[in-house]
């Protein structure tokens, strides 16, 4: 089925940037609003073929709904195409990013209190331009086109940073551009190579993701363990630079550090895009390119990834304890959520897969809504010192409530959205027919208990207790505020207690694509198994 | 006694174009006096003329190649192809620009400003000059013209470079850059003379056909030839011969003139010399490389592999030098003239890959003609509008260094915002030109076997590197605003700034796929990589002999 609609909603962005430029600044945030919000409606309406049964009919590949090729380069034995089209995987990131897009772009309402003197048109055209990479990079199914819009958000991000940040954002922001940049490299090299492995196969090459993980011919050789890059396995090459590529985004242990730097910088609406929607890219990016495209790689890489994951979790976790600065603890407790959603991701089981997916949902709700509570009170107090709030609830009944929501949300309280995506991987990673799967499930188990000791601490720290008094006047959450925060809430509640409907949103593709991944796990337990293991 | 005919003649027309623009000027100066309306306008209408003849040419010369005979044993002293066009269109296009450039900033309140106006006569006398010297170099294999065409490119540009007389650094610079392109033409016209003296021709063709003979051992079961390795006499000739090239290309380690040059020169100067002399000495490097594979053939992997991986071994000493220099410079012309000699590696990088695909091509298009053809047309593009913002903030404050650029998002916002294209698209980050640029060179680089992939890491680590020093400009106009005062721009500056971030944008969404087309089209049929083998080379050789002795 061919259809345009996928097209307007990556362009419709970059129209609303027109009207931006071309009209007074005073009118920026409202024309970003009004845009953003359609976009979020037109999202709206992809739901409809993932709500019946026939959605996910068919192998990987084949039930891409909204499917759109049109030829873009077609010179020199080089076929580019403009492909998009969603599935199971895709499509629920991105309802995610027009949701939170459409809200950051509202948290940006109170733009003129906290930088008087910036542009506010440039800042809503990169607001904007960065919306059409985001959702550029979840729709494409051509490779190239894949990278061009990763790439494409990366200038916007640099500059929302970098001029509209905080006291340290020029380092903040080349930093964040440099490690990103490094990863994008990483798969440019990856691009060509698996380009022209393809060519070798087929004659003409392809750049097409789908086919990578669905011809035969090309599946097969991409994975020939004999077929050499400069010297090693090309799956095993391909693999890593990818991965390194995409976990750089995510981020992974040991290349993380940009993000806390990244967030605390970044202003309000920039941190919750940056959480909340561009983190997951790089998930994505395993999702999409790492795993179906070479499976014999990643049952070869499992268990250091699970490994990773872990790390992640562990070492996240325990960073946040040791904050001080609200938003840095914000920060580093994503790192350590973003750990499960490798861990479930690389132990390759069903339940796994689910629960990753699940949690990568589940954190793009929570974390923008953290950020945004941690912004609420800045916005008022100036500083995000935890140690020097206190008893906020009682001045800010209304806020507090919400706070503790958001809170309990990402510390994974059962009813909420955070407990479904960890409870999911533990199960997947014990579950799982690895022998070291119950080991590292067991350790995982215990990010619980420190998440549960950061969170909680946190909130007797800054919203129980005593009421110090340069506190008691602060008003509580604006309309705007609290109708930011309702919807995030709301879902949330929702996903936590009635997980099924995001599930079947999704399980289908991550179905298929375990399918796709399946004869390579077998294979590598027939060894486990002729091992003795 | 040769004469050229008719059609000959005409094949020259580009040639013919420049030099009459240079008589006009001249004559132009005699009715008018010394008016620098009057030579500006001539040199840009010659620039046109110029420009118009290559691009009527391309459609005439159709897949065809044509020479003007009469040199060596029949084979011609000029080439007319679809790559010596596009060159000769590039260079008169940018000369066009360039003196355009000279006309926005004669507004400008400088203290040079008065001496501008007396000398616009020489400035573009010796402008097109070293055009037309440009246009030679592209335009032929003979040794001869080449080192006429290398000198007739420098003299002007070594008095063009020291134009600001009473400027100490302009001096300094002329200075250098005389000496250096005096050793390097030196060494150049001393390989030349080594290569006469063992094949006994001018012509890189029969050169190339001597050596096979010279070389050859015996026959392979297909008929190629096998060869010997490699004489130290031929190596050291070939590699001496070279080096004018590198230096035009100002490749490491024939670099150091480069940033001196750039900044003592007067930024009108130091854009052309950052786009126009690199694409002269890329395009002869690229066709006397490719001429001597195509004659060698089969034989070329194995006798000319040391050459390839000289080239490879300078093409990434000279992106990663280029890049690495440019960190510590403070000085606006310094930066890029770095960030140009890095550029230069890239594209030195596809001279490089040549060999393997030099012997079969015959009318295809050429991967590593095409990456340079479209490489260098991007280049141009993001180069000019790097020093055209340059030159717009200079001449509004009559300072280059990187504190001159502070808040400029603030002070002329369109200047900014072009700038930020320019920078990003020099990093290689797509939508923009740069990257589809970078993308095809990569992708002819990988290709190649096994060294092109080693130059594709090297490439796309450099990538990485240049960031940093292209941000930080970036950093330093939008992000630290020291509160200078706003800027006065002239107007057509900014629209040919927004004109040139346009077609940068474009180049990397929409025309993705035409400019490769384009520069498939230019770079294919090749004369210098068509084998000629009707003429054995005994004869040639003969006719050769008795013709230079004539």
């Amino acid at each position: 089925m061919e259809s345009s609609i996928l097209s307007w909603l990556i362009f419709l962005p970059v129209i609303g940037i027109v009207f931006v430029l071309a009209a007074p600044g005073r009118y920026a945030r409202s024309i970003t609003w009004l845009f953003t919000f359609a976009v979020f409606l037109l999202s709206c309406t992809l739901f409809d073929p993932f709500l019946r049964s026939w959605a996910f009919d068919g192998p990987y590949g084949t039930n891409m709904h909204f499917e759109q090729i049109v030829e873009w380069i077609n010179v020199g034995g080089f076929h580019i195409n403009w492909h998009v089209g969603i599935d199971g995987i895709s499509f629920p990131l991105i309802i995610l990013t027009t949701l939170i897009t459409w809200l950051s772009a509202w948290a940006s309402w109170g733009f003129d209190k906290w930088k008087i003197n910036r542009s506010p048109k440039g800042y809503f055209a990169l607001f904007l331009l960065l919306e059409t990479g985001v959702l550029g990079t979840f729709a494409a199914l051509d490779f190239f086109l894949f990278y061009i819009f990763w790439e494409v958000m990366l200038l916007p991000m640099y500059f929302l940073i970098g001029v509209w940040g905080g006291p340290r954002k020029e380092y903040a922001a080349i930093k964040f551009f440099l490690y990103t940049l490094a990863g994008s490299v990483l798969m440019l090299i990856a691009l060509l190579a698996m380009y022209f492995a393809s060519a070798d196969v087929t004659g003409t090459g392809t750049f097409s993701l789908i086919e990578y993980a669905t011809h035969p011919e090309i599946a097969k050789e991409f994975n020939n363990p004999a077929r050499l890059f400069l010297g090693w396995p090309f799956a095993k090459v391909m693999f890593v630079m990818l991965f390194i590529g995409f976990m750089i985004k995510v981020p992974i242990f040991p290349f993380h550090t940009w993000l806390p730097d990244a967030h605390v910088e970044a202003p309000t609406p920039i941190s919750m895009i940056l959480a909340g929607i561009l983190l997951k890219l790089g998930a994505y990016g395993f999702l999409r390119v790492c795993y179906p495209i070479f499976p014999s790689a990643a049952v070869w890489a499992a268990y250091f990834l699970a490994v990773l994951g872990l790390v992640n979790i562990i070492y996240g976790a325990l960073c946040c304890l040791a904050q001080s600065d609200f938003k840095r603890l914000v920060a580093y407790s994503s790192i350590s959520h973003m750990g499960y959603v490798l861990l479930g991701i690389a132990v390759m089981t069903t339940v796994g897969f689910q629960g990753a997916m699940f949690q990568i949902l589940a954190h793009g709700i929570s974390s923008p809504m953290c950020f945004f509570l941690v912004g609420v009170i800045y916005d008022r107090a100036h500083h995000r010192d935890i140690n020097r709030f206190g008893g906020l609830w009682l001045s800010m009944p209304r806020y507090g409530s919400l706070a503790t929501l958001g809170f309990f949300a990402s510390l994974g309280l059962p009813g909420l959205c955070g407990f479904i995506g960890e409870i999911w991987v533990l199960l997947g990673t014990f579950s799982a027919p690895w022998p070291w799967a119950k080991p590292v499930a067991v350790i995982a188990a215990f990010g619980v208990v420190l998440t549960a000791g950061y969170i909680l601490w946190m909130i007797q720290r800054v919203y129980l207790g005593k009421l110090r008094k340069e506190y008691a006047s602060y008003p509580d959450a604006t309309a705007r505020e609290t109708a930011i925060l309702i919807p995030m809430a709301a879902l949330a509640i929702f996903m936590g207690i009635l997980p099924s409907y995001t599930f079947d949103l999704m399980n289908g593709t991550l179905a298929d694509v375990l399918d796709v991944l399946q004869p390579a796990i077998t294979a590598a337990q027939d060894v486990v198994i002729a091992m003795g293991g | 006694m040769w004469m050229p005919t008719g059609d000959e003649l005409s094949m020259l027309g580009p040639h013919w174009a420049l030099v009459g623009t240079i008589v006009a000027i001249l004559i132009g100066a005699i009715i008018a006096g010394r008016n620098w309306r009057v030579a500006g306008t001539i040199a840009m209408v010659g620039g046109l003329l110029t420009a118009g003849l290559c691009a009527l040419g391309w459609k005439g010369l159709g897949t065809n190649w044509a020479g003007m005979a009469g040199g060596a044993g029949g084979v011609p002293m000029l080439v007319a192809d679809q790559f010596s066009y596009f060159f000769i269109f590039l260079i008169s296009i940018f000369l066009v620009l360039i003196a355009g450039m000279w006309f926005l900033g004669q507004d400008a309140r400088l203290p040079e400003k008065l001496a501008r106006k007396r000398d616009a006569t020489e400035f573009y006398v010796l402008l097109v000059g070293s055009a037309f010297g440009m246009a030679l170099m592209v335009s032929t294999t003979n040794l001869l013209m080449i080192i006429i065409a290398v000198e007739m490119t420098s003299l002007p540009s070594y008095a063009l470079a020291g134009f600001r007389k009473k400027h100490r650094l302009a001096t300094e610079a002329s200075l250098k850059y005389i000496l250096f392109g005096a050793v390097t033409s030196a060494i150049m016209i001393y390989g030349a003379s080594l290569l006469y003296g063992q094949y006994h021709s001018l012509d890189i063709v029969v050169i190339g056909r001597a050596i096979v003979e010279q070389l050859t051992i015996g026959t392979t079961e297909a008929g190629g030839a096998i060869l010997n390795a490699p004489t130290v006499l031929m190596s050291v000739s070939i590699v001496a011969f070279m080096i004018g090239a590198m230096f035009k290309v100002s490749a490491v380690p024939f670099h150091f003139w480069c940033p001196d040059v750039f900044e003592g020169a007067s930024i009108e100067i130091t854009t052309w010399l950052s786009v126009a002399s690199k694409a002269a000495g890329l395009g002869l490097l690229l066709r006397v490389v490719a001429v001597l594979a195509a004659q060698l053939g089969d034989g070329a992997e194995q006798t000319l592999n040391w050459v390839r991986l000289a080239v490879a071994v300078m093409a990434a000493l000279t992106c990663t030098l280029g890049n690495f220099s440019a960190y510590r410079q403070t000085n606006m012309k310094r930066l890029f003239a770095f960030s140009s000699i890095a550029h230069a590696g890239y594209m030195l990088m596809a001279v490089a890959i040549i060999l393997p695909t030099g012997g079969a091509a015959s009318g295809a298009a050429h991967p590593a003609f095409s990456a340079i053809v479209l490489y260098i047309t991007v280049y141009l593009l993001m180069n000019l509008g790097v020093f055209g913002c340059i030159a717009m903030v200079y001449w509004a404050t009559g300072r280059e260094d990187i504190g001159a650029f502070n808040g400029l998002i603030r002070r002329s916002p369109v200047i900014a915002v072009m700038m930020v294209a320019f920078l990003f698209s020099l990093v290689g980050m797509p939508p923009l030109g740069g990257f589809i640029a970078k993308f095809w060179l990569l992708a002819a680089l990988f290709d190649s076997g096994p060294i092109g992939i080693l130059l594709v890491i090297v490439a796309v680590a450099n990538t990485l590197f240049s960031l940093y020093y292209y941000a930080r400009v970036a950093f330093a106009m939008c992000f630290s605003d020291d509160g200078q005062p706003a800027i006065r721009v002239p107007f057509l500056g900014q629209a040919a700034a927004t004109v040139c971030a346009l077609a940068i944008l474009l180049i990397g969404t929409l025309w993705a796929g035409n400019i490769k087309t384009f520069s498939d089209e230019r770079s294919s049929n090749l004369y210098a990589v068509t084998k000629q083998a009707e003429q054995p080379v005994e004869e040639a050789v003969k006719t050769a002999e008795l013709d230079f002795r004539e």
